[in-house]
């Protein structure tokens, strides 16, 4: 095979299974040269993404969620790893008499913020989550580029990253908790969010993180388990 | 009420009948505008006159000529042949008295 219908066909997976076989079956019967095929399959494309785009919720998960917590949630996974180091003295290797309660809470939220995020955006918008996860790998990818704290990997800024993947896996999967879990989330997230209050200091950023979760209470399921809808 | 490309599409189909799917719908287009027409244009013009009851859809037979790939098939709904029929009366009412359209009115 060409190059030129290598590329129309690696363009073409893009689209839903029907249509692609609908659309180079067209292109193969009308004979058009490889350009105009790759003009015709980019235009489609273009058109479906931007045709997701008319619904609030892709806007949503790449602008409420993808891109603003991403920066929140990396400065919390470092804060998280730079305590972490202070568990162990290591000149005696000996532990310290550091409060690990607060290093157990600030792990438990941030896999709270980072995993219900991930299920929102999964959930809200699963055709544009290529963007989502676009607009939330760039500002890793600028911090990773720019970390200089000695002793601590810079790979530490993503330890936020594999809640925030489950919850998006779960979010694909599930579309919407049942109200019991929402509400146990959310009220669980609350309560670590105060305890780091008490010893922290209060942080209206803290609080804002935490919309996801009551996203995820407001459209709770009453029934058990929401499968196979789809979102926009 | 139905956009231009929209009344073009419905009528290329119901022309077509039976035998109306993508490729020949477009075909069909361009002969009549004699302008080209866009897949992509096409296909997200189909999926909304879907969506709107105007149209039905189907994944219909592969033919060699197509390189083994299925047509997607249309037809027109009696919906969509009402919504086609609204617009060319809107159009036929509104171009009365109108310079372009008075050779086409004396003719009829």
């Amino acid at each position: 095979m060409k190059w030129g219908g290598m590329l129309v066909d690696s363009l073409a997976q893009l689209l839903e299974r029907d249509e692609r076989e609908a659309v180079l079956g067209d292109m193969a019967e009308t004979g058009e040269s490889t350009r105009q095929a790759v003009w015709n399959v980019c235009g489609l494309l273009l058109r479906r993404q931007g045709a997701h785009w008319n619904s609030w919720r892709p806007w949503i998960a790449a602008f409420g969620i993808a891109f603003p917590f991403s920066f929140p949630l990396m400065g919390f996974s470092v804060s998280l790893g730079l305590m972490s180091l202070q568990v162990v003295d290591p000149a005696t290797r000996q532990m310290t008499n550091l409060d690990v309660s607060l290093l157990l809470s600030k792990f438990l939220l941030l896999t709270a913020w980072s995993w219900t995020g991930g299920f929102v955006m999964g959930s809200v918008s699963r055709r544009t989550l290529w963007v989502s996860a676009l607009l939330s790998l760039l500002p890793c990818c600028f911090c990773l580029a720019r970390f200089r704290i000695e002793d601590l990997s810079r790979f530490c800024l993503l330890l936020f990253l594999l809640p925030a993947i489950q919850g998006v896996h779960q979010g694909l999967r599930m579309i919407r908790l049942t109200l019991g879990s929402a509400m146990l989330l959310a009220w669980a997230t609350i309560l670590l969010t105060v305890l780091l209050w008490i010893r922290t200091g209060p942080s209206i950023l803290n609080l804002a993180l935490s919309w996801p979760a009551w996203y995820l209470v407001a459209t709770a399921s009453t029934k058990r388990r929401t499968r196979g809808q789809y979102g926009a | 009420m139905l956009g231009e490309f929209e009344y073009l599409l419905i009528t290329a189909a119901a022309g077509l009948g039976d035998e109306g799917y993508g490729a020949a719908i477009r075909q069909e287009i361009e002969t009549v505008t004699g302008r080209k027409c866009s897949i992509g244009a096409l296909y997200t013009t189909i999926d909304r006159l879907e969506t709107k009851g105007f149209l039905k859809t189907w994944m219909g037979d592969a033919t060699p000529q197509r390189g083994g790939r299925a047509k997607r098939m249309v037809r027109v709904t009696p919906q969509g042949i009402r919504a086609a029929r609204d617009f060319y009366e809107t159009v036929a009412r509104a171009s009365r008295g109108a310079s372009w359209a008075a050779h086409h009115w004396s003719q009829l």
